[in-house]
């Protein structure tokens, strides 16, 4: 015990109405060390942060928290407390003011006066400097909201350098990162490794802790499993851990028969809506057979979510190519005649795209399908609530009643109430945008087991994802996406991730 | 990993536990009609009992109309995230409208067919109350102007042509059978025979609801709880005949009121347009990708609000008599306090008819009780704006708190 403990939870035990989010967690965590936090959605990685940042104060838990040896008492939900201290956290959901520059974030409620006025030069020059010296690859200028996910964690995590913080929490940094941005992040994670600055990182990507995590704890029911070094685990100690039992694979064995060809869409293009000289899709070629499942792989902004959202009707104007459905040509203009046409989405951003939160999970799943109990005076209640309630039932939608606002549930109840909402319009296609994002290891297995059957009853999916290993463990086909245009598409036998990436990155073309 | 899955609806739970989920849920309406029944005992005893007496308690009801026929519309309309500030010029304007019809324009060309030229006057009134939402609901929905511009620059295009139509004088409209619409009341043995069909109808919703459970395969609440509740509103409907019947009767205005807020309330809860209005305001975006039409549903939304304009103006101009310059006036404002103090957010995406009424309710009790103890008008706005700030802040307090 005489290694230099910057932060020391001690028997911290919260509790609300009804739960116990936290029982009695005791670990450590080093100076200097990148320490991984994991466990399933509701395991208590979020309150743990919540303790961290104040929003859960000082008195509020049971049990102790140490940091540089000092019992650390925080006021009621004063972040600002939390950051003098040393304490950033940099949230899965980013806080930039998208219409403000890199420097005005990073600076934002401190910038640097003089007699009342703001010094610009000031503040650039010293945004530079700090970009600089944890070798961050952004322009202190650049408007927020050009830039990609990628360079705005990047300022998010030099807002919180910027505050001289010690601690730097990371809550699931990667989940909207493509491989390559990754990389980028895991390079500047080790920077600040060597800057002194300890970093608390929680991911869903397993993988990535032995990349980075010098010690990995994991937490499952608000309990502290284990806490070590990351070279005395591997994968399947830590998914054990996780979900405390075996879990032999990630992804199900599924009993698949592609058939006939369902969609086919012929060298697609698409224009920007708000700017129709602009391209958003040059040329896209594929087929999708009945219950097969096609993986489109690519980097983040390689045209991927452009082209499910000009297949459903809903963002790129098609200005040259055919979409044809079972044969015949169709055009979709807009998400109803999608709809109509047997085609569902499950977007990428549920909360935003794929949900009313404030509603009930019953209103959610039925929102998209009223046209089967309506008539033009009247809703057939009991009719909607009786198919929405089987729908919950056979995907397992864990809640309380169906009464339930839909932002009670976690995150991976959410996408299954998404997708229960998709499954009732009856689709022959399911587009399928990154749909285990920020979504725990048990539920994911859960949802790949909900596509396998789907599949096997005859919907075609479409699965677009970032991780290349899902992508490998659920398709049939692959098809790359690089540039706004498919590059090719690979049977599962020929497709291997290096071929992917390679393919995605433009190294190789076929 | 072993929660309870997907249970059936609340009606599997006990009674009891049922009953208590559905009081916290509706939490906010029954404190709102604890608040207003306060409000009542308060002035009960302020007044020396006279608030309280059949007269006034008819009376109360009777004022609150024109501006809550308005906050029904106008529910729907902040739910979808729009606001509309032209209902209360737009409604006088019909008010006007119909007051010039009923002063000159019958007595030119139809004189002596009173009951023709009074439906005539309504059909029009109502007229022009629709095509006016028609004609701002268009721009707002399809040429995608924001509502609040539209809205307030119709504000001023009516304010202008109720100018026009009045030339700046007051326009008599107090024809016996045109002032029967606002102004009169049912005979004491009407009231009952409505308030017997009424419970009548209660009752058989109740049984046929039932019966569709059984169908459906839903357990059933126990039944003497459904005839605790049926009984408890068919008393409370009695019970309001009984007493407005010590008056004049059942209000003409109120009944048609109750009517029109019945008939929302149930679109809005019932059927497509409805459940539509609620996802569009909750959150656009996913509306949107679950194959909504947004436009044309808010297009709807303002021709409703417009046709109930209308309403409100034909009741406006019978209810007082006459069509002024000033008809009208600052009642968008009544409107849209009385839809925020019974609980639509101004966010969107939430908000009901009941506790429109029940806001409504509060407003006209609060401006009511205050004439009666002499409060000047002044002061009354004062008051007025103080308990529309404290409520707002109290729900946020105990949203909080909760």
């Amino acid at each position: 015990m005489s290694e230099d403990v910057i932060l020391e939870f001690q028997n911290v035990t919260k509790k609300f109405p009804g739960v116990t989010a936290l029982k009695d967690v005791t670990f450590q965590i080093r100076r200097g060390e990148i320490h991984g936090i994991c466990g399933e959605n509701g395991a208590g990685k979020s309150t743990l942060m919540k303790i961290l940042s104040g929003v859960y104060p000082w008195g509020s838990y049971e049990g102790q928290v140490l940091y540089n040896g000092q019992e650390l008492k925080l006021e009621n939900r004063s972040i600002r407390q939390a950051s003098e201290e040393g304490i950033a956290i940099v949230y899965q959901e980013l806080t930039l003011v998208p219409s403000i520059t890199v420097g005005e974030n990073i600076y934002l409620g401190r910038e640097p006066v003089e007699k009342g006025v703001i010094n610009w030069d000031k503040l650039y020059a010293d945004t530079e400097q700090l970009l600089n010296k944890y070798h961050l690859d952004v322009h202190p200028q650049a408007i927020v909201k050009h830039l990609g996910v990628g360079k705005m964690q990047m300022t998010e995590i030099a807002k919180a350098l910027s505050e001289n913080a010690k601690i730097l929490i990371l809550d699931e940094p990667t989940s909207a990162l493509a491989a390559a941005e990754i990389e980028q992040l895991m390079e500047i994670l080790r920077g600040l490794k060597e800057h002194g600055v300890t970093c608390i990182y929680i991911s869903h990507r397993l993988e990535e802790f032995f990349h980075i995590a010098d010690t990995i704890t994991v937490l499952r029911d608000g309990k502290m499993i284990i806490s070590q070094p990351t070279q005395s685990l591997n994968l399947e100690t830590l998914v054990r851990n996780m979900v405390g039992r075996e879990m032999k694979e990630r992804f199900p064995k599924g009993n698949r028969r592609p058939g006939e060809v369902i969609l086919e869409v012929e060298d697609l293009h698409a224009m920007d809506p708000e700017d129709t000289n602009f391209e958003i899709l040059k040329g896209v070629n594929f087929n999708l057979r009945k219950g097969e499942i096609l993986g489109i792989a690519g980097l983040m902004g390689s045209g991927r979510t452009e082209l499910v959202m000009t297949l459903f009707g809903e963002y790129g104007k098609v200005s040259q190519g055919k979409v044809k459905i079972e044969g015949h040509e169709v055009k979709i203009h807009n998400s109803r005649q999608a709809v109509i046409n047997g085609i569902s989405l499950v977007p990428e951003d549920r909360k935003r795209h794929g949900l009313v939160l404030m509603q009930s999970i019953l209103r959610n799943i039925s929102l998209a399908n009223l046209d089967r109990f309506a008539t033009f005076f009247s809703i057939d209640s009991l009719h909607e609530l009786r198919e929405s309630l089987s729908f919950a039932k056979s995907l397992a939608i864990k809640a309380s009643d169906l009464n339930a606002p839909a932002d009670s549930l976690s995150g991976g109840n959410q996408q299954k109430v998404v997708i229960s909402k998709w499954l009732m319009s009856k689709p022959k296609v399911l587009i399928m945008d990154d749909p285990t994002r920020g979504i725990d290891v048990g539920t994911k297995f859960e949802i790949y087991k909900i596509m396998n059957d789907l599949s096997e009853n005859g919907i075609a999916i479409i699965m677009i994802s970032s991780d290349l290993e899902e992508v490998l463990g659920m398709s049939d086909r692959v098809m790359v996406m690089f540039e706004d245009h498919s590059v090719c598409t690979l049977d599962i036998a020929e497709a291997t991730q290096e071929r992917i990436m390679a393919l995605a990155t433009g190294l190789a073309s076929n | 990993m072993s929660e309870t899955t997907t249970n059936l609806p609340p009606t599997t739970s006990t009674a009891i536990a049922d009953i208590s989920k559905r009081l916290r849920a509706n939490f906010q309406t029954y404190a709102l009609v604890v608040a207003m029944i306060v409000i009542w005992i308060l002035f009960f005893f302020l007044t020396d009992g006279s608030y309280l007496s059949a007269q006034n308690f008819s009376n109360l009801f009777r004022q609150m109309t024109v501006t809550a026929l308005l906050s029904v519309g106008m529910v729907l309309v902040i739910v979808t995230g729009n606001i509309d500030l032209s209902v209360g010029r737009l409604a006088g304007f019909v008010s006007v409208v119909v007051a010039f019809l009923q002063a000159y324009t019958w007595n030119q060309i139809l004189p002596g067919h009173q009951l023709l030229t009074t439906i005539l006057s309504v059909i029009i009134g109502l007229a022009v109350g629709t095509l006016y939402g028609v004609f701002q609901g268009y721009i707002i929905a399809y040429l995608r102007v924001s509502a609040f511009i539209v809205t307030l620059g119709s504000m001023w295009i009516l304010n202008g042509l109720i100018l026009v139509r009045t030339a700046g004088k007051t326009i008599a409209a107090n024809q016996p059978m045109f002032s029967h619409i606002a102004q009169g009341y049912l005979p004491a043995w009407g009231g009952w025979v409505l308030a017997g069909l009424i419970v009548i109808l209660l009752f058989y919703m109740m049984f046929s609801s039932r019966q569709r459970k059984v169908k459906y395969g839903f357990e059933l609440s126990p039944l003497y709880l459904d005839l605790i509740k049926t009984i408890f509103f068919s008393a409370l409907i009695a019970g309001y005949v009984f007493y407005v019947n010590q008056y004049s009767g059942v209000q003409n205005p109120v009944l048609l009121l109750a009517v029109i807020a019945v008939i929302v309330s149930y679109v809005s809860n019932n059927t497509r347009f409805g459940r539509y209005a609620y996802a569009i305001g909750g959150n656009r975006e996913a509306a949107r990708l679950s194959g909504i039409n947004i436009n044309g549903n808010i297009f709807k939304i303002f021709v409703l609000m417009g046709f109930l304009c209308g309403v409100s103006g034909v009741t406006l101009a019978s209810y007082v008599g006459y069509g002024t310059i000033a008809a009208g006036t600052g009642y968008e404002l009544d409107a849209i306090a009385a839809c925020i103090l019974g609980g639509t957010s101004t966010l969107g995406g939430v908000g009901t008819i009941f506790g429109a009424m029940i806001g409504s309710l509060i407003m006209a009790s609060l401006t009511n009780g205050l004439q009666i103890m002499n409060v000047t008008a002044a002061w009354q706005y004062v008051l007025k704006g103080l308990v529309l700030i404290l409520a707002v802040y109290a729900d946020v307090y105990f949203k909080k708190n909760r």
